[in-house]
C-alpha cells in the first residue's frame, strides 16, 4: 500500500480533471502576467528552509525543505582509492610533467592524472523503483554529468586548487584519488530541482581531510577534523562581505526547472504546473558570469502529430507538437543571462551558512 | 585495534566513548518534522540518527482479503537504511538488505500487537522509517522515532513503547561467578560495541492501569514487549542485561515524554 500510493507520488501525475487543467493552462498561458496556483510570479521559487552539515557520519550533506514537508537530503562520502592505469597510459604519464597533465585534460590523458568522471558517483533512490530503473539511474546520470561536466569554468576563474574542476580536485597523486559518492536516500515526494540545489549545498559543506604526504607517497592524512579542507575551496569572507564578489571561486552547478506555458516562461514549477507545461527545460548554469550551459536536457511536450481531433473550450488535453525555438531560447536566457535567474538563484544558496 | 572495550573497560571502566557502564548517549529528539505525513519524528542516539514519518490511519487496499477486511488496523513498516548510514559506502542491488527487513518485521509485530487497532478497522497505518546514521542501537532507536512519529500522528496506544539495548562488557561465554564478577553490563551500546560484545534489544511500555486500584499503584509496572537478542551470552549473564536495559527504556521513556510535552507547551 504505502509503496503504490509512493509510486504514485514520484511519478508525478497529479489528480486533476480535464476541466481543471484546462483552467490551470489558460492562466498560466495569460500573456505578460501568468497567474499560479500559488501565486507567486514566474520567477519566484517556493520557500524553503535549508540546512547543512546535519550528518555526523558524511563528508558533507544537507536538507532541504519546502514548507508543504516536501524535502531532500543528501549526504556526501569521500574515500581513498587506488588510481587504475593501463600499463601503456602508465609509461606515457610518468614522463609527463604532473601540472602539464593536468592542464592538457582533454586531450589523451583525460584518463590519468586529470582526473575522470567515474570517481564522482550519484546514487538516487525514488520510494517504489529499483536502484537499477531507468528513472532514477537517469536523474542521478543528469547531475553527475552537470557536476563532472562543470570543468570548463574552473580554470577561467583562476582557482589554483580547482584546476580542471571537480575531477582535477579529487586527484590526489599519480597513483591515488578520491572517489566521491553522493547519495540520496528514499525520501517520499523529492522533486528533482530541490535534489539538485542540496547537492549543491552537501557538496559545497563536503570537507577532505588534510593532506600531509607529499608528492607521489601514498597518501597519509591529518587526522585533526578541523584541519579538514573544503571540497570546494573558498576564498576568505571578510572579502566578499566587502566586496560582491562570490565566496567560492568555483561551485558545484545547480540544475534549474523551466517549464514553458504558451509564451510565459515559469521557474520553480510545482507538480500541477509541470503537467500543462508545453515544454520542460533543465538548466544547469554552471558559473553565471562564463554564462556556460553545461547541460541542457529538454523534455519537450509529448511530441505527436496533431490528430484530427478538435480542441475543445475548457477541457485539457496534451499539447501536440513542439515548442518554437523562441521561447525554448528564452527559457535559457532568462536564467543564463546576466542577472538571470541562475545567478539569482547562486547568490541566495550562498546565503546558507555552511559551516 | 588497541581501542577495545573488552579488553580497556576492565582497566578504566570506561567505555570507548567514555561513557560508565550505566550512561545513555545523548539523546535529542523532534516531532511534526514533516508536515506532509500524518505524523513525524527525527531522532537521534548519539550518531544514529533516524527520521520517521507515519501516514494514516487512512483506508485499507481494495480487495485485500488478508487481514485488511479484519476489524483492526493493518501497521505496514517501511525501513530504508541511507547509503551514506554506514561507516563503509554500500552498494545494495536494489530492494531492500537483511539487516532493515529485519528491523522492519520486528517493528511491525511490535506496534501492530501495540496500537490500539480496532479502533481503525478496514484500515493502514503506514509507518516509514529513514536511517540517516547508523551508529548501533538501531532497532531500539527505529521503535523510540515510531512511537514519538505515531503519537504525533494521534493514533491511540496504551503507552509509550521504548527501546534500548544493553550488553556486557567481555564475551560472558562462561557462567557467572557471583564472588570475582569482573563484567559489567553496558546500556545503550554504540555500534563498535555491538559488533564486540554480547546485547540485547529491549522495548517496553507502561502497563495499562485495570480495575479498581488503577490509581493507588505508585509504582510503575513496566511490560516487556519487545526482545531481541541476536548474540550468544551465557544464560546467567541475561537476567543482569534484561534489568539494565529495562531500566534504561525507562530513562528513555522520561526524556520521549519530555519531547512530546515539550512540543505542545
Amino acid at each position: 500500500m504505502s509503496s503504490q500510493r509512493q509510486a504514485s507520488s514520484a511519478s508525478q501525475v497529479p489528480h486533476l480533471s480535464p476541466a481543471e487543467l484546462s483552467y490551470l493552462y489558460t492562466s498560466l498561458s495569460l500573456p505578460k502576467n501568468p497567474i499560479r496556483p500559488d501565486g507567486r510570479s514566474p520567477t519566484q521559487f517556493r520557500p524553503l528552509s535549508a540546512e547543512t552539515t546535519i550528518l555526523p557520519g558524511t563528508n558533507g550533506s544537507a536538507r532541504i525543505g519546502f514548507a508543504d514537508g516536501t524535502q531532500a537530503i543528501v549526504g556526501v562520502k569521500a574515500e581513498v582509492e587506488k588510481t587504475v592505469l593501463a600499463a601503456d597510459t602508465l609509461d606515457s604519464r610518468s614522463l609527463a610533467q604532473h601540472g602539464d597533465a593536468l592542464n592538457r585534460e582533454g586531450e589523451e590523458g583525460s584518463a590519468a592524472v586529470s582526473g575522470q568522471g567515474e570517481w564522482v558517483q550519484m546514487s538516487i533512490e525514488i520510494p517504489g523503483f529499483r536502484d537499477d530503473d531507468a528513472l532514477p539511474v537517469f536523474l542521478s546520470e543528469m547531475m553527475r554529468e552537470s557536476l563532472v561536466g562543470s570543468v570548463a569554468g574552473g580554470d577561467v576563474d583562476g582557482a589554483k586548487e580547482m584546476a580542471g574542476g571537480l575531477k582535477g580536485r579529487l586527484v590526489i597523486n599519480k597513483r591515488w584519488h578520491w572517489r566521491l559518492s553522493c547519495f540520496s536516500p528514499n525520501l517520499s515526494h523529492t522533486p528533482s530541482p530541490l535534489l539538485s540545489l542540496t547537492t549543491h549545498l552537501a557538496l559545497l559543506s563536503t570537507k577532505l581531510p588534510k593532506l600531509k604526504s607529499t608528492g607521489e607517497e601514498d597518501p597519509f592524512f591529518d587526522d585533526d577534523w578541523a584541519a579538514a579542507e573544503y571540497l570546494y575551496p573558498r576564498s576568505n569572507t571578510s572579502k566578499s562581505s566587502l566586496s560582491a564578489a562570490p565566496s567560492y571561486p568555483v561551485r558545484p552547478p545547480v540544475t534549474l526547472l523551466v517549464i514553458a506555458v504558451g509564451e510565459n516562461v515559469i521557474f520553480d514549477p510545482n507538480r500541477e504546473e509541470i503537467a500543462v507545461a508545453d515544454a520542460v527545460l533543465a538548466i544547469s548554469p554552471g558559473i553565471p558570469n562564463s554564462e556556460n550551459v553545461n547541460m541542457l536536457g529538454a523534455t519537450a511536450g509529448p511530441g505527436e502529430e496533431s490528430g484530427g481531433q478538435e480542441e475543445v473550450e475548457g477541457v485539457w488535453r496534451p499539447r501536440r507538437g513542439g515548442v518554437k525555438r523562441s521561447v525554448i531560447a528564452r527559457m535559457v536566457k532568462t536564467v543564463l543571462g546576466k542577472g538571470g535567474v541562475g545567478e539569482e538563484v547562486l547568490e541566495g544558496l550562498e546565503g546558507v551558512e555552511v559551516q | 585495534m588497541p581501542l577495545d572495550t573488552s579488553t580497556t573497560y576492565p582497566l578504566t571502566r570506561l567505555r570507548l566513548d567514555g561513557r560508565r557502564w550505566n550512561e545513555l548517549r545523548l539523546l535529542q529528539a523532534q516531532i511534526s518534522t514533516n508536515p506532509a505525513s500524518s505524523g513525524s519524528s527525527y531522532l537521534s542516539m548519539g550518531n544514529t540518527s533516524i527520521m520517521c514519518s507515519v501516514h494514516g490511519p487512512a483506508e485499507g487496499r481494495r480487495g485485500d482479503g488478508g487481514p485488511a477486511g479484519s476489524g483492526h488496523a493493518v501497521v505496514e513498516v517501511d525501513v530504508n537504511v541511507a547509503g551514506f548510514a554506514g561507516v563503509d559506502r554500500k552498494r545494495r542491488a536494489g530492494g531492500s538488505d537483511r539487516q532493515s527487513s529485519r528491523i522492519a518485521t520486528t517493528l511491525r509485530s511490535a506496534f501492530q500487537s501495540h496500537l490500539h487497532t480496532y479502533l481503525y478497522p478496514h484500515s493502514t497505518i503506514s509507518i516509514h522509517v529513514s536511517v540517516l546514521s547508523a551508529d548501533g542501537s538501531l532497532l531500539a532507536a527505529a521503535i523510540n522515532a515510531c512511537t514519538l512519529a505515531l503519537v504525533d500522528a494521534g493514533i491511540p496506544m496504551p503507552g509509550l513503547l521504548c527501546g534500548c539495548t544493553s550488553g556486557m562488557s567481555g564475551s560472558a561465554s562462561t557462567p557467572r561467578d557471583p564472588r570475582h564478577d569482573e563484567l559489567d553490563p553496558l546500556l545503550d551500546l554504540s555500534l563498535p560495541e555491538e559488533q564486540e560484545l554480547p546485547s540485547l534489544t529491549v522495548a517496553t511500555t507502561t502497563a495499562v492501569p485495570v480495575g479498581e486500584n488503577n490509581m493507588d499503584e505508585d509504582e510503575e509496572a513496566m511490560k516487556v514487549c519487545v526482545l531481541t537478542m541476536e548474540s550468544k551470552v551465557h544464560a546467567t549473564y541475561l537476567e543482569t542485561m534484561l534489568a539494565v536495559g529495562i531500566d534504561g527504556c525507562s530513562q528513555i521513556r522520561e526524556l520521549l515524554e519530555g519531547v512530546i510535552k515539550g512540543s505542545r507547551g
